[in-house]
């Protein structure tokens, strides 16, 4: 008992990071009741910002060489550091959107940031939960409160309807994920992924030990029902097919920033988990490569749910006139590009989910910038909105179509680096059905274009509707938004440093 | 002088670069926008001009007796994937480099306003959104000369892929009433075919692997397990790797890859029947944007199969050549028909140039060197003259705002230079002899006649179609009675004659001496020929 | 005499989870599709009290349903203030009334 008590109290010492965000958490909450008046809006955008900086600084300082913490409840390793920074760089992208934006009230920007503080502490705990039961909290923890955040506007109907879809599909998908691990615990009587590891390994040989289940066969199912479960709780965070109906809702309803947010943040948040939770406890390193070790053909099972989800969700794009449900479709078949990079269930598959999530950051995260621009100046979300933008705010509409191509996967930007190295990972591992699955994400990058088009299209070649002058962008945004498009070059044409970071968090993966 | 190439290539892109920065610093300097515009257009010559100039020089420093590349740059450029910037210029890619930097610098001068007649009615695309024009056809024009330089795969995907952008907006943005149909078309067919080559370029990627003869290592030594290196890749496929591969979906993998690639560039070619986007593009294109469509882009098709799948994979190309030859002939007669129902004078031309791109196809086919040689004039040849036809065209148009055939009428009277040039061009085109379409359609014939006997004779007998859609086209705008619309039309100006003429000068001298072009490429083909017909 | 043993338990709990499912699948009332969620976790529950308490021993399974009673209730508390706001616009809770966000 004391053992596991001084076990928890060393641990607190790589927690600071988290720790700090905590702390940030009670603090942006009674700053809100302390800051009044005019200077109200830019000191709380400070407050968030140095919270953010001190939580990078922990960061920095705290090691990452693999260890278990609160007795493998959370584990720290190279991956949970990657996914940590990729969070923190979109809590500050986000509130780089917040602060000129007029959907959250000045009255309100406190809570806010507060809310975004806490979902961002939920993710950086899924990212590094070694035990499913944290995995369930910490994915409750960011649900909660994103609830809370979608419908922030309370006096538009839209966003109390798309909070209300939002927590509804959302309470079924982790109720099946709850579900699913009262079974991984009942045939494994653990719920620590580092313990079940070796145990599903061993679980394909042996009899199964709970006769009274039905023998061998009965508990395979058992497993097979349970990892899709399982899946449930991670596919309804990273949006994929069949638990993607929420997105389109909740993104055109909740508020633009917050949408950005939500559109990179709990996806990459899932993918932290679901690339834990199949690395550690269904593969292991063996001869340069990984192996499946369990029954369970999950590499299929998430390669037929990537070919569906991207198809859908690109199929699906080619009809919206909104923006906002276009990139929420847009983000759905991202999620399906990215599962390929799971199904590749390779270490470069793995490095090739983390690449295109660092890209997607700046691509997507951007691209809902100049949404919450134009909202917030045309009142536009409307496709119609932004025809002949680039005569209005020349920088935008420049800044919009590299984000689009960067999306569509053109060279020489970074959406290019990392769709190729998803489907490299894939035709790594070669043999007709990973090609076919490649082949299915090529098509479909293809169709991407022609939404992504429709957009340029009405931007650069359509003249403006009626009475359209040149519209102010404020000074942070432009910044942004430069700062979005040197990122996606220098990314698309030098992607040896995040190759050889994502290389090392995959690595630290399967060492610890 | 060290870096030839890369300096070829990155001129035009630094001229880009340096409009863009003009662009953006306007503000800070007060500058008035007419003098961003010549300041474009200056940038926009000296790079071209430079660029043009520095292929001229390649042209003289080069040693057609060597197959291997010449003039090569070559340093690691993605170490964690074997990624190199690796450019070469040898003999199946020398010929398309200079003709790709001469329609470069032709469309540049093309898109000059000078002398251009002002009508408010109908802006000249050259006075729209000028640096923007400018910078995106300077890109457009390195990424081409990076396409046919690169000797690393993924560089040459990354070139290839660069293209597409500039092009989209150059026909969206200053293109005829149908632009933004075309320009979307053009870029989904070419992305489509893209994709799959990229999936390819991998495939082949992942394929290779060092083998005794062959090792396999970075610019700077490290030894490697898989490589870009086309040349490489070329030994390996040369060597027999890619047909022992593990199959796909029960076929072998050497077969498969060859016809995903061989989908990517029978799409830039066009073959039929991939073609359909080409007479939209080219029709709506700004007549500059014509120029390099059907002077240089279509021949990278051409360039890629020679270079890819008849360099890499040898023994799936010569599985194929059958089919090849038969799709170049459908190419060659559909081409000829379709160009007889056409009213519009540049879709004729559009769809002559699918005609003659048939002819590149059906040469590839047979394997011998004669043949092969014959390909590559044709692409050389097709290049000057089809270039030539759509600056006629423009002209024209300029002048009339329309392009209807039936609309004109005994102009010869009226702009007798004009009706020369287009004559010449018209005759260099349908292969008089004399004329440069000429030597490389007889080069093809006689090459491929021992191979493809009946092929050769419907491709002949096209010829006759080919002369009679030219020469009724030369009726109706030119002979009989004088259209009275057209009675104050105005002859050629400086600006055309400066583009014009050059390109009719090169037409008649490589009627006389296609030698010039021959001794580039003859070594190299040769050299492929024989690995061709190898297993004969 | 019937020996209730894991087997039982399980059945129990499948039996909700269908009866969960079924219910938020089926309801057009919002607080039924809440109540609905309420089975499927509580479905969970008795999972794994049952096997901890018949396959494992130890506390770990009674642990685990207890931090997702405590989850169940701060998601009930979360939704129904969802539910409320909801009710303040449309003055139902009928879910198929809410119907601003199509396509």
């Amino acid at each position: 008992m004391e053992a596991a008590i001084a076990r928890n109290l060393g641990s607190l010492g790589a927690f600071l990071p988290e720790i700090v965000l905590s702390a940030g958490v009670l603090a942006l909450f009674l700053l809100d009741l302390v800051f009044r008046g005019e200077g109200r809006r830019g000191r709380l955008t400070w407050a968030f910002g140095i919270v953010l900086a001190l939580a990078a600084a922990a960061l920095a300082v705290t090691p990452s060489s693999p260890r278990g913490l609160f007795n493998g409840m959370v584990v720290q390793d190279g991956l949970g550091t990657f996914f940590k920074w990729l969070f923190l760089a979109t809590a500050a992208y986000t509130a780089g959107i917040v602060v000129h934006s007029k959907e959250i009230s000045r009255a309100r920007l406190g809570e806010f940031y507060a809310l975004l503080l806490a979902v961002l502490l939920g993710m950086d705990l899924m990212a590094v939960s070694g035990d499913l039961l944290m995995v369930y909290l910490s994915l409750e923890l960011v649900s909660l409160v994103s609830y809370a955040l979608a419908g922030f506007r309370k006096d538009d109907v839209r966003s109390a309807e798309a909070s209300l879809k939002y927590v509804i599909y959302g309470g079924v998908a982790s109720g099946i994920m709850l579900f699913g691990i009262s079974y991984m615990y009942g045939l494994f009587g653990t719920t620590d992924l580092a313990l079940l590891g070796p145990k599903i390994k061993a679980f394909s040989g042996e009899v199964f030990v709970a006769q009274t289940l039905g023998g061998a066969t009965a508990a395979q199912l058992a497993l097979v029902v349970a990892v899709m479960f399982v899946l449930a709780g991670v596919g309804y965070k990273m949006a994929s097919v069949p638990w993607h109906m929420w997105c389109p809702d909740v993104y055109e309803g909740a508020p633009t920033p917050f949408t950005a947010f939500l559109s990179v943040g709990p996806k990459a948040a899932g993918f932290a988990v679901a690339l834990r939770f199949f690395g550690v406890g269904f593969t292991e390193a063996a001869g340069g490569g990984l192996v499946n070790t369990a029954t369970v053909p999950w590499p299929a099972i998430v390669g037929i749910l990537a070919a569906i989800t991207m198809t859908l969700g690109n199929i699906t794009a080619l009809g919206q006139t909104n923006l906002k449900r276009l990139l929420a479709y847009s983000s759905i078949a991202h999620a399906g590009y990215l599962l390929m990079g799971l199904a590749a269930a390779s270490i470069l598959g793995f490095q090739s989910v983390l690449v295109y999530l660092a890209v997607y950051l700046f691509m997507n995260l951007g691209a809902f910038l100049v949404v919450a621009i134009m909202a917030a100046r045309t009142g536009g979300e409307d496709i119609s909105a932004y025809r002949g933008l680039v005569r209005r705010a020349p920088f935008t509409a420049i800044a919009f179509t590299v984000f689009l191509f960067s999306l569509t996967g053109l060279p020489p930007l970074a959406g290019f680096t990392g769709k190729y190295l998803l489907f490299a990972a894939l035709l790594q591992q070669g043999g007709s059905w990973y090609v076919a699955l490649a082949i299915v994400g090529a098509i479909n990058s293809a169709i991407s274009l022609y939404y992504y088009l429709r957009i340029v299209k009405a931007m650069v070649l359509e003249p403006p509707a009626g009475a359209g002058g040149p519209i102010e962008v404020p000074r942070t945004y432009g910044a942004l938004l430069a700062g979005s498009m040197a990122a996606l070059l220098f990314f698309g044409l030098f992607w040896s440093p995040l190759y050889g970071a994502s290389l090392r968090a995959t690595q630290a993966l399967f060492r610890g | 002088m060290p870096h030839l190439l890369t300096y070829a290539i990155f001129a035009p892109l630094a001229g880009s670069a340096a409009i863009v920065l003009l662009v953006l610093l306007r503000p800070l300097l007060r500058l008035p926008k007419e003098q961003v515009d010549s300041a474009s257009r200056l940038f926009a010559l000296v790079s071209s001009g430079l660029s043009f100039a520095l292929t001229l020089l390649l042209w003289a420093q080069f040693d057609g007796a060597r197959t291997g590349p010449q003039f090569v740059d070559h340093a690691v450029w993605i170490r964690g994937f074997n990624i190199e910037y690796f450019v070469g210029a040898d003999g199946i890619s020398i010929a398309m480099i200079i003709l790709s930097g001469l329609i470069s610098f032709i469309a540049t001068i093309a898109s000059m306003p000078w002398w251009v007649h002002d009508d408010p009615q109908h802006p000249h695309f050259s006075k729209r959104m000028v640096p923007g024009y400018l910078a995106l056809l300077l890109l457009l024009q390195g990424a081409m000369l990076g396409v046919f330089c690169a000797l690393d795969f993924f560089l040459f995907y990354v070139f290839w892929e660069l293209m597409l952008l500039p092009m989209y907006f150059l026909i969206g943005i200053w293109g005829g009433p149908r632009k933004e149909y075309a320009a979307i078309k053009f870029f989904l067919y070419t992305l489509a075919g893209s994709v799959l080559m990229l999936l390819a370029v991998i495939g082949l990627y992942y394929g290779s692997r060092s083998i005794p003869g062959v090792p396999l290592a970075l610019a700077d030594g490290t030894p490697v397990q898989h490589t870009f290196n086309m040349l490489a890749l070329a030994q390996l496929g040369q060597r027999g790797l890619f047909q022992t591969l593990t199959s796909l979906f029960g076929y072998r993998f050497d077969r498969v890859v060859w016809l995903a690639l061989f989908i990517g560039f029978a799409i830039k070619i066009p073959m039929f029947p991939f073609h359909t986007w080409l007479p939209d593009a080219h029709v709506e294109a700004p007549t500059p944007i014509s120029v390099i469509l059907a002077g240089v882009l279509l021949k990278m098709g051409g360039y890629g199969i020679l270079r890819v799948n008849f360099g890499i994979l040898p023994e799936a190309t010569r599985f194929f050549a059958d089919m090849i030859a038969v799709f170049g002939t459908i190419n060659i007669v559909y081409g000829a028909f379709v160009c007889l129902a056409q009213k519009d004078l540049k879709k004729l031309i559009a769809y002559s140039s699918v005609s003659h791109m048939g002819f590149v196809l059906l040469g590839m086919a047979a394997f011998t060197p004669q043949a092969l040689s014959g390909a590559m004039l044709q692409m050389w040849t097709h290049g000057i003259v089809s270039a030539m036809l759509f600056l006629i065209v423009g002209v024209l148009y300029d002048r009339a705002h329309h392009r209807e055939i039936e609309g004109f009428g005994g102009l010869a009277a009226r702009v007798p230079e004009y009706t020369a040039l287009m004559g010449l061009a018209f005759f260099a085109s349908m292969g008089l002899p004399g004329l440069c379409g000429f030597v490389s359609e007889f080069m093809v014939f006689y090459g491929t006649f021992a191979v493809y006997q009946t092929l050769v004779i419907v491709s002949a007998s096209a010829v006759i179609i080919t002369a009679s859609y030219y020469l009724w086209t030369i009726q109706r705008m030119f002979l009989g009675k004088l259209n009275e619309k057209y009675r104050d039309l105005a002859d050629v100006n400086w600006r055309e004659r400066l583009t014009l003429y050059p390109l009719g000068a090169l037409s008649i001298f490589f009627g006389f001496y296609p030698q010039a072009v021959l001794d580039l490429v003859n070594g190299s083909l040769q050299q492929m020929s024989h690995v061709l017909r190898g297993a004969f | 005499m019937l020996h209730v043993g894991l087997a039982h338990f399980l059945a129990v709990g499948a039996l909700l989870f269908a009866l969960g499912a079924y219910c938020v699948t089926t309801r057009k009332n919002a607080v039924g599709i809440l109540m609905g969620v309420e089975l499927i976790l509580n479905a969970a529950n008795v999972n794994f009290v049952a096997f901890g308490h018949y396959s494992w021993g130890g506390i770990h399974g009674q642990v685990f349903a207890l931090f997702v009673i405590v989850l169940a209730a701060a998601e009930a508390a979360v939704g129904l203030a969802i539910v409320l706001t909801l009710y303040r616009h449309y003055k139902t809770i009928d879910v198929t009334r809410a119907e601003r966000l199509e396509g």
